[in-house]
């Protein structure tokens, strides 16, 4: 079977036809398939969002809790000073009080420029940044008792946290030196400051 | 759908529309000038597909053996066959008969062809000429087949009168076409029942010749007839031994082949027409040119046929899409409700919320740091308690120093760093009883243990071991009665 152009009037009709169903085809699964995808991404967008919001509100529930459980312990660390910048004429006063209140026959400090504090074993910190200022101090003791209740008024009564990692107490020999006892205590003043606070 | 069914005889042509079995009346065109004419009017008016019965003295049929081909080479041996026996007709064509079952299996043809191409051209120039899609071009012999496919009888004679052309009588062998012969007649129907009756013994001597059917067998004489000629027919002829008559009721046979025409008369034309148009053979004479305008309506067809599947197939294929996206809105809708809930049930929370800036998570995290960090740096009297009220027991031993410092590494199993005491002291009181200087720092050590602590003595006041040097000084030996002790204390969980 051979075709010419003479046959193309011929089919011209059907031709029309052919091409207009390809065309209406082409149109109506474009635009279904389009409309299939598009409601197919609402959905997957819909369910995203669920999701979302579940884990917000998981997430306001806990903090709910939170808030309830730790706001008071929280607030009593802000009151401490503890967290937020650190303040040096805070303890300089505590520690003159302490001196004056006479818990020790003496006693010296050296507060040392602040630094990073990484604890170890390692704690989770969050937003928190966690320093130290470390402060040695060399106390003349009457008896080991004094170092005590030093110690206890140190942590009471002074605005801050005060670490005390150690202590070494010393017997004096007897009728060299004026004090009984020499206490060579270290530990470092611990702030820590949420990095999205200003 | 309408079909515009031609005859063609010796002398006569026309044209009948076939339409839901119904055969219309003839009409008749003569063969001039005048009568094509008329056929070409006729043709604009019918432009139905067409099929053409030919039935003229002029068809020639060979039986030849050949081998058996595939393909091309089949198209070529064909060919050369056409071109040796009709050279001079377009109007041929070639049955595949038999294939014999020995040797080496060839095929036995039948050739056949309209001898006079001339009788045909006319009226095929004209359908050409109008664009009438011509399904084919039929001879009398060919479209017969099916009115002998239910006789049991492998050597059939049929016998057909037809009104315009003659008394044609065809031979089947097993039910496939031998050969075909076609007597005029000049008169009405007695003239057919002599002419069957004078011919028919001619026609069986003939097939002798070709000892057929083979001696010892019968040939069936099939005659189509009305009713009202069967009498005068049976009257005519006589059975014999070779010869064996039977009567088709012509109007048994259109009813066979769902004809919806009343035969009244036992011309034939008709009936065989309506079966042409029922059942069309896949072979007749036209070619590809003749045939043209029908392949274009097939083309055409076809291409309706493809739009409409694409349409229906593209309009399923959306209706699912849409379908299944309107499900995926109808599943999107109470998601968003959900969210919608949630999210009101956070702002509800968030409201109660004290009025304060640092978020909740942060606060939990400061505070169970600070918690945690606590255990870091015990007080010194927790630390330091136990080892006082052993030492209370202990009056033989002096603390010369004391010290502690946190570590880390020997926590465990405590989550929290251990501190680490070391108590430098001496023992007084023991003289040279170094046995019993030992066992009271034995016990000291043990009571400390028995307190929680961990104690390893890194010195002792006397080395006892191989490895050690002793002296026998008694005063260096009671000045140097000094120990170190590392005592470990860890947080109680």
């Amino acid at each position: 079977m051979s075709f010419s152009k003479d046959d193309l009037p011929f089919l011209k009709l059907s031709l029309g036809a052919l091409a207009l169903s390809l065309a209406l085809a082409a149109g109506m699964i474009t635009y279904s398939d389009s409309y299939l995808a598009k409601s197919q991404q609402a959905r997957a967008d819909a369910q995203k969002h669920l999701l979302d919001a579940r884990a917000q509100l998981v997430a306001a529930q806990g903090d709910q809790e939170n808030m309830s459980s730790y706001s008071q312990e929280y607030l009593s660390l802000q009151n401490q000073k503890v967290i937020g910048a650190e303040q040096r004429l805070d303890w300089m006063e505590g520690m003159e009080k302490l001196r004056q209140q006479g818990f020790v026959l003496d006693f010296k400090y050296t507060i040392s420029p602040q630094q990073g504090y990484v604890p170890n074993p390692p704690v989770e910190a969050g937003n928190f940044q966690l320093s130290r200022s470390n402060m040695s101090m060399q106390i003349d003791l009457l008896h080991e008792e004094q170092l005590l209740q030093f110690i206890t008024a140190l942590h009471s009564q002074l605005q801050g946290w005060f670490m005390l990692d150690g202590c070494t107490l010393t017997r004096a020999t007897a009728g060299v030196e004026s004090t009984p006892l020499k206490a060579e205590c270290s530990g470092g003043w611990f702030t820590m400051k949420n990095r999205n606070m200003p | 759908m309408a079909s515009t069914l031609l005859f063609l005889s010796a002398d006569s042509f026309h044209a009948s529309i076939w339409q839901g079995g119904k055969l219309g009346a003839p009409q008749y065109f003569s063969n001039d000038a005048d009568g094509r004419e008329q056929f070409s009017l006729f043709l604009k008016r019918h432009r139905n597909q067409a099929y053409m019965l030919v039935d003229v003295i002029e068809e020639d049929f060979r039986l030849e053996t050949v081998p058996h081909l595939m393909g091309s080479a089949r198209r070529d041996l064909l060919a050369r066959k056409f071109e040796q026996f009709y050279r001079g007709s377009p109007f041929r064509q070639a049955t595949l008969l038999h294939r014999q079952e020995e040797g080496r299996r060839d095929d036995e043809m039948l050739f056949s062809a309209l001898t006079n191409p001339q009788r045909i051209s006319p009226w095929l120039d004209a359908l050409l000429a109008n664009h009438i899609p011509l399904v084919g071009i039929y001879s009398l012999p060919n479209i017969s087949t099916p009115l002998i496919k239910n006789i049991e009888s492998d050597h059939v004679l049929l016998l057909s009168w037809e009104k315009d052309a003659g008394l044609r009588q065809t031979y089947f062998n097993n039910k496939r076409l031998h050969f075909s012969r076609l007597i005029p007649i000049n008169g009405g129907s007695d003239a057919f029942s002599e002419s069957v009756a004078s011919e028919t013994p001619r026609t069986q001597q003939y097939l002798k010749s070709l000892s057929l059917p083979p001696p010892g067998e019968v040939l069936d004489v099939y005659i189509i007839c009305h009713t009202s000629d069967r009498v005068a027919l049976q009257t005519h002829l006589e059975a014999n031994s070779d010869l064996r008559y039977t009567y088709l009721d012509i109007q048994e046979l259109g009813k066979r082949i769902k004809s919806k025409n009343e035969y009244t008369s036992s011309d034939a034309t008709p009936l065989l027409l309506h079966l042409l148009a029922a059942t069309p053979p896949s072979s007749h004479y036209a070619n590809s040119d003749h045939t043209h305008f029908h392949l274009m309506c097939q083309l055409r067809r076809l291409m309706y046929a493809t739009a409409a599947t694409i349409t229906l197939a593209s309009s399923l294929w959306s209706g699912l899409a849409f379908w299944q996206g309107r499900e995926y809105v109808a599943e999107t809708e109470p998601v968003n409700m959900q969210t919608e809930r949630a999210l009101q049930q956070t702002q509800l929370i968030q409201r109660s919320f004290a009025n304060t800036t640092v978020p909740a998570a942060d606060m939990k995290t400061a505070v169970l740091m600070a918690r945690k960090l606590s255990q870091y740096s015990p007080p010194p009297e927790n630390i330091l308690r136990d080892l006082t009220l052993v030492l209370d027991n202990f009056k033989q031993i002096n603390v010369v120093k004391i010290g502690w410092h946190p570590s880390a590494a020997d926590a465990a199993p405590s989550a929290y760093p251990a501190q680490v005491i070391t108590f430098d002291g001496n023992l007084a009181g023991f003289g040279s009883e170094y046995r019993r200087a030992l066992d009271y720092l034995a016990r000291f050590q043990l009571a400390l243990t028995q307190r929680g602590y961990t104690v390893t003595a890194e010195k002792m006041p006397l080395d006892v071991s191989s490895r050690g040097i002793i002296s026998g000084d008694i005063q260096s030996n009671s000045s140097s009665a000094q120990f170190t002790l590392k005592i470990i204390w860890r947080q109680k969980e």
